[in-house]
């Protein structure tokens, strides 16, 4: 759809939840700066205690992204537009991603908060980056040209480098901080060596306008294919997908696991975002019944062959891990691999089928996350052997454990399996069986290290010598009924969801 | 082919059948821990017990409520509407779901009634009881469903129960192991039925048709002929599709290896779960799906081969298993090759019919087997038994009723069916004289091998040791209840089914008709008369063989040494005139009656022991064939995917600065990939 | 140096040489070299692009030039990060020679 471009002055009443997440930055640095007046700094390596001025900064925090999240509903949504002459779409696809975002920043920033390891440590700094990771994940999601995109993706990336390396005295996450900021680096220094050469074949850094550029027609097929394949780096490397993916189990595994949490579940959906937008607006063209691919490289093929082996490597890697966060890591690699196969799909079916699935992805993989978070309040317990008998010593906590591992594997008759289900559908309508085929089998093998866990929870016995585990903290328990609802509820009754996702399918595609 | 529109009801009474399974399981497992401390067994056994019986009341109810060749739908609720496929979640009571409903709710009562005094003292009592409820909720789910999405839930679902059941005992590690065997290798089934589904789903759909529940589809599936997917004919597709998984759940090669492991669990989980309804449901949903097969018969082909096969393969194996369980494991997986025969050459009546007499005696013998371990403190070894006869009379009772029923015998329900469905194999319109002949060979070793099963157990002198032998008794009143309704039902439950050719109006074949494809085998009635007469002489064979392999020759060391004692004696006493006597016609009745023996032992035990040899030989290379090659496979194909996991972890170096070489590499490796492949807009 | 060619052939020299100082170096500032090296090539790109490509409407657009300056911001933003996390890593181990750090992999 086209979309009505407004000016700058005009645009600033639509930019009013990212404004107010940029207020709430300073708010929390402000507050924790007046209010820590005197107090000593904390050395490196202190496990915090809780105080007035921490969950003062959490409140502020909160307040924040309900704030603009308020905001958000406020605007509603009349029709399409492009905002700051061009530079912003406001569509349904971005709407969606703004919530989901807001979502998601609230969600971590209680996880983490019973999280002894990170409280009170810098907490200012804490909120203050996850905040500002949602605002660039907000941008990027609805930028539309080239130097929003870098200067969105970097604004979520650099305080993701940082969240990485939080714990400061923890070796692991110092370790995990390098890896990031220097791979990330250099995929983003790819792509925008991609960047820079669709800049000079189609004269524009403006999404539609190097559409038309490249729909005149002219373009030989490497000089196209060397930038895509390299502005894909970038995007890949921020979803996770093969073969950029090799900075994700290490960053996932070193860093503060609520951290981590927000790792698997944003940058991964806004590098989603980002590609979905880019490779519509520049590269395809029709509207919304025929969209078909313009310019003499198909990339749908390079995005199916990336959706393959990312699937097959994420699932095959997880097998014989451990270490849960590192099991994670892979199978959210394997996951952004599937989600990858909607992107195959140039129909809107395919995005449709995209979004529901992250909607229920991010319940289920939080979710997961959240019991690992749970039992390491105190200290670090996430292998595979501190899983042992959780099911017994714990029971709410073993159950719904299964229940989200069953979900990422794709049982019914939970939502994860709804999700894959919608995703082959939309192969499947448009006949690309192979994908589908790789996509089931991908299925089967995840089966295999999923229930180690679910086995080990249930069916071994825990280490007697071992201390008993933390209590459940309120937080905690709210949230992972708050998670797990979903999660067996979109398995029968998905209507609400699935009218969402179809209506947040639409982008903006010229003015 | 039924009928559409004919008769439907709605009623909200199934749904009720399907609930209360599903709240006996919920209360016993949420609140069974305490109640079991508190208040003992008999609370616990109760809530699950009546649930199930109470379920079968109603399904009774209900049954008797339809009109003849009619059906009841009860409409629960709108599951879900994606797109232009709309789902609801729904109940179908008709002729077949009807059999299905009774025969689970059923014999599940009879064997929940058992399990009181199986599961006596055992620590997780309640846990047993709530997973048996759920399975059984999950099985009504399956059979009761009326869209075969719903029908896959209950399928997962009684996997997963299965998976629970098998591994109940869980501190045992390799218990454990074969409840994992069996979730992993029904999983690789249920690959083939969700590619079988979406097929279906996508060709329907490509002619308009948006719906998955069987009476719209059965209506329109003809319009499938015609169409091809990748090259094959749409229906054969779907049909091998979602035969696979079939096999997996119904045990059929190469698919059955999980059956025999899965012996690990409880004795009555066995004998509900993998006997009398878990592995029937594959043939269950060919029977359902029979619109379907009925206009690919490739597929049916492919059914009834694979049956028959197994059906063979199997009985061979049970010849040399010495493991009571196993023994009628292997036999299961036989049995239910002979119902996939059935459903394979398009006798889908027959393939329930034996469906419905084995759930019966397979549960018979396996309660009573149960009965057997429980009596003897677990021994399962059939060379540590013999001899139980007489210190357990209603279970050698049960047992030796029921084993006539699988073995054929005429007036048995095993008889009926089995002969139904060898009479459709010879001469159906599927059917082919080389199938007949692995089923009726298939049947004969059964007779063989159940027999040898009920002499060494029950006949003969104990071989089990003092301690066990002193503590012999029969079971409780509680397990042996169970074990006669069972064996009645064995005998009688076969006379619903008398075939035409041997007077009876074959009643149960009509009362299906409306719910399945129609099926007529063409022959006249004493072809069939001649081909039940030879299924009964193999049978009958079978039984003398393994009487003398396994009664005659116990026997013969104790005679001789009796007779040696006696000759001993007299001699001694009459001297001279004796002693010539004696010498003369004594030793000579000695001679020729050891001349005989010589006869005897080498002639025609030679004879005997040469078949029994080379049925052992094949039994053994069966055995070893399964162990290498299938299980070689299965495993194999396991190792491999670890193997390669290992190895991408390996590409993992830690070494951040290989990872950001990866990252160009990788760049120019797609670019090579998109040109390799050819890659164009 | 008129010609588009020649800028794109340094620019590429330069990316080639960022790729393999961060490949091949043990020591993390000189890794953080590299990637100044790579993100000044394509900024290096855009400016060369900027001068030689002419858009739709035929005249020459500032976009490239302005491309650039923002990748110099954020190169040194990207820096300033790295260099903390070098100095945090700094303070753990007594090193910044990357090799010692492979404690998380598999």
């Amino acid at each position: 759809m086209n979309g009505t471009v407004l000016g700058n002055v005009e645009s600033i009443r639509y930019f009013l939840p990212e404004i107010v997440l940029v207020g709430t930055i300073l708010a929390v640095i402000a507050f924790e700066l007046l209010a820590g007046r005197g107090r000593a700094p904390e050395p490196p390596t202190a496990i915090g205690r809780r105080s007035p001025v921490c969950d003062g900064t959490l409140a502020i925090g909160l307040l924040g992204v309900a704030g603009s999240l308020a905001a958000l509903l406020s605007l509603g949504y009349e029709g399409p537009l492009l905002l700051f002459e061009g530079a912003i779409a406001w569509d349904p696809f971005s709407i969606f991603f703004r919530w989901f975002f807001l979502a998601v920043a609230a969600a971590v920033l209680l996880i983490a908060h019973p999280y002894r390891p990170l409280v009170c440590l810098h907490y200012g700094e804490f909120v203050s980056l996850v905040v500002g990771t949602a605002f660039g994940m907000m941008l990027l999601a609805s930028s539309t040209n080239l130097l929003l995109v870098y200067l969105a993706l970097e604004m979520v990336s650099l305080p993701s480098y940082i969240l990485a390396g939080f714990l400061r005295g923890d070796r692991k996450s110092s370790e995990a901080a390098l890896k990031y900021a220097v791979y990330g680096a250099a995929a983003s220094g790819a792509m925008l060596y991609g960047f820079s050469f669709l800049y000079g074949m189609t004269g524009s850094i403006h999404f539609f306008e190097m559409r038309e550029a490249i729909a005149s027609g002219g373009i030989p097929v490497v000089h196209l294919l060397v930038p895509i394949v390299l502005v894909l780096a970038g995007f890949g490397y921020k979803i996770a997908a093969v073969p950029f993916h090799m900075w994700a189990p290490d960053v996932y595994e070193g860093s503060a696991t609520p951290i981590t949490a927000f790792f698997s579940v944003g940058p991964k959906a806004a590098g989603l975002a980002v590609l979905i937008r880019f490779f519509h607006s520049v590269f395809a063209a029709g509207g919304e019944a025929s969209l078909r691919v313009i310019g003499s490289v198909d990339w749908t093929l390079l995005l199916a062959i990336l959706s393959a082996i990312t699937m097959t490597l994420g699932n095959l890697a997880a097998i014989g891990q451990d270490n849960l966060k590192r099991m994670l890591a892979y199978s959210s690699i394997a996951h952004a691999g599937t989600m990858l196969m909607g992107a195959v799909v140039l129909g809107g079916s395919g995005v449709h089928a995209i979004l529901f699935y992250l909607v229920v992805y991010a319940f289920m993989n939080l979710g997961a996350f959240l019991v690992v978070i749970a039992i390491s309040i105190d200290k670090r317990r996430e292998t595979i052997a501190d899983f042992r008998g959780l099911g017994w010593r714990m029971p709410f906590l073993g159950v719904s454990m299964t229940v989200f591992l069953l979900s990422l594997t794709g049982v019914p008759p939970t939502a994860g399996f709804v999700a894959k289900f919608a995703i082959l559908r939309a192969l499947i309508e448009e006949e690309i069986y192979w994908l589908a085929v790789i996509g089931v089998l991908n299925t089967v093998v995840s089966l295999y290290y999923y229930a180690r866990v679910i086995k080990a929870m249930f069916l071994d016995a825990p280490d007697p010598t071992e201390p008993a585990l933390p209590s459940l903290s309120r937080i905690h328990l709210a949230l992972l009924a708050l998670f797990l609802v979903p999660t067996i509820l979109l398995g029968f009754r998905f209507g609400v969801l699935d009218a969402i996702a179809a209506a947040s399918r639409f982008l903006v595609v010229g003015s | 082919m039924h009928e559409s529109g004919a008769g439907i009801a709605e009623t909200s009474l199934l749904r009720w059948i399907v609930l209360l399974p599903l709240l006996g399981a919920v209360w016993n497992g949420f609140l069974g821990k305490r109640i079991q401390r508190r208040f003992g067994e008999r609370p616990i056994a109760a809530v699950g017990c009546l649930a199930v019986a109470a379920s079968f009341l109603i399904a009774l109810r209900a049954v008797l409520a339809l009109p003849p060749g009619g059906a009841a739908v009860d409409r629960i609720y709108t599951w879900f509407g994606a797109g232009d496929l709309h789902v609801p979640f729904a109940l179908l009571l008709d002729p077949l779901s009807s059999v299905m409903a009774l025969v689970v709710t059923g014999v599940s009562a009879l064997i929940h009634l058992y399990s009181i005094g199986y599961m006596r003292g055992d620590r997780g009592f309640y846990r047993y009881f709530s997973f048996l409820n759920l399975f059984v909720f999950a099985m009504l789910l399956l059979v009761l469903g009326d869209n075969i999405l719903l029908l896959f839930v209950g399928w997962e679902g009684v996997g997963l129960c299965s998976y629970l059941l098998i591994g109940f005992w869980f501190a045992d590690r390799e218990k454990a192991a074969a409840g994992m065997k069996a979730f992993l290798v029904n999983r690789i089934g249920d690959l083939g039925f969700i590619v079988g589904i979406l097929a279906l789903w996508w060709s329907l759909a490509k002619h308009g048709l948006f719906s998955l529940d069987f009476r719209a589809m059965a209506e329109g599936i003809h319009l499938l002929q015609g169409d091809t997917i990748l090259g094959v004919p749409a229906l054969a597709f779907i049909g091998i599709a979602l035969f696979v998984g079939a096999a997996g759940k119904s045990a059929q090669i190469p698919l059955y290896v999980w059956l025999p492991d899965a012996m690990a669990g409880p004795t009555p989980v066995s004998a509900l779960i993998h006997a009398a309804t878990m592995v029937t449901a594959g043939v269950y949903m060919i029977a359902r799906m029979s619109f379907l097969y009925s206009l690919a018969p490739q597929a049916l082909a492919v059914v009834a081969a694979i049956g028959a096969a197994t059906a063979l393969f199997a009985a061979t194996i049970g010849f040399a298993q010495t493991d009571i369980k196993k023994v009628l494991a292997y036999s299961t997986v036989s049995q239910l090759g002979t119902m996939m025969l059935g459903v394979g050459v398009g006798a889908y009546a027959a393939g329930i019919f034996h469906l419905m007499t084995h759930a019966f005696f397979k549960a018979c013998l396996f309660l009573s087997a149960g009965s057997v371990i429980h009596a003897l403190g677990g021994e399962q070894d059939l060379r540590k038994m013999g001899g139980l006869r007489k210190k357990m009379p209603v279970t050698f009772l049960a047992m030796f009723l029921s084993t006539l029923a699988i073995a054929g015998i005429p007036g048995f329900s095993g008889f009926f069916s089995k002969d139904e469905i060898l009479w459709n194999a010879y001469a159906g319109p599927h059917g082919h004289w080389a199938l007949w002949l692995a089923g009726v060979l298939g049947a004969g070793m059964t007779a063989f091998y159940m027999f040898r099963l009920l002499f060494l157990a029950f006949f003969g002198t104990c071989r089990a040791d003092e301690e066990t032998m002193r503590h012999l008794h029969e079971s409780p009143r509680v397990m042996t209840v169970p074990l006669i309704a069972l064996a009645v039902l064995s005998v009688a439950g076969g006379w619903v089914g008398i075939p035409k050719a041997l007077g009876g109006g074959n009643h149960f074949h009509y009362y299906l008709e409306p719910a399945v494809a129609a099926h007529e085998a063409h022959g006249s009635h004493a072809l069939e008369l001649v081909l039940i007469a030879v299924s009964v002489l193999l049978a009958l064979s079978g039984i003398a063989l393994a009487y003398h392999f396994y009664m005659k020759k116990p026997d013969l060391p104790a005679r001789l040494t009796a007779r040696a004692r006696g000759l001993h004696r007299l001699v001694e006493n009459k001297y001279y005139v004796d002693e010539i006597y004696g010498a003369t016609a004594v030793r000579g009745v000695l001679i020729l009656s050891r001349a005989l023996r010589v006869f005897d032992d080498y002639v025609i035990d030679g004879i005997v022991n040469l078949t029994g040899w080379i049925a052992r030989i094949v039994a053994l290379i069966s055995g070893w064939f399964d162990l290498v090659f299938v299980d070689g496979l299965v495993n194999a194909l396991a190792n491999g995917t670890i193997d390669l996991g290992r190895r991408a972890r390996r590409l993992q170096t830690g070494a951040v600065q290989t990872y950001v070489l990866a990252v160009f590499g990788g760049i120019l490796a797609l670019i090579a990939l998109y040109l390799g492949l050819g890659g164009r807009a | 140096m008129n010609r588009l060619e020649s800028y794109l052939l340094i620019s590429s020299i330069l990316a080639a040489l960022g790729v393999v100082t961060i490949a091949s170096r043990r020591n993390a500032v000189a890794i953080l070299m590299g990637i100044e090296l790579l993100l000044n090539a394509a900024a290096l790109n855009f400016v060369a692009f900027g001068r030689f490509v002419k858009n739709a409407a035929g005249t020459h657009p500032l976009d490239g030039q302005i491309f650039a300056i923002f990748i110099i911001v954020l190169a040194a933003a990207e820096a300033v990060i790295l260099l903390a996390v070098i100095i945090a890593i700094y303070r753990q181990v007594e090193s910044i020679d990357a090799d010692r750090l492979r404690e998380l992999k598999g």
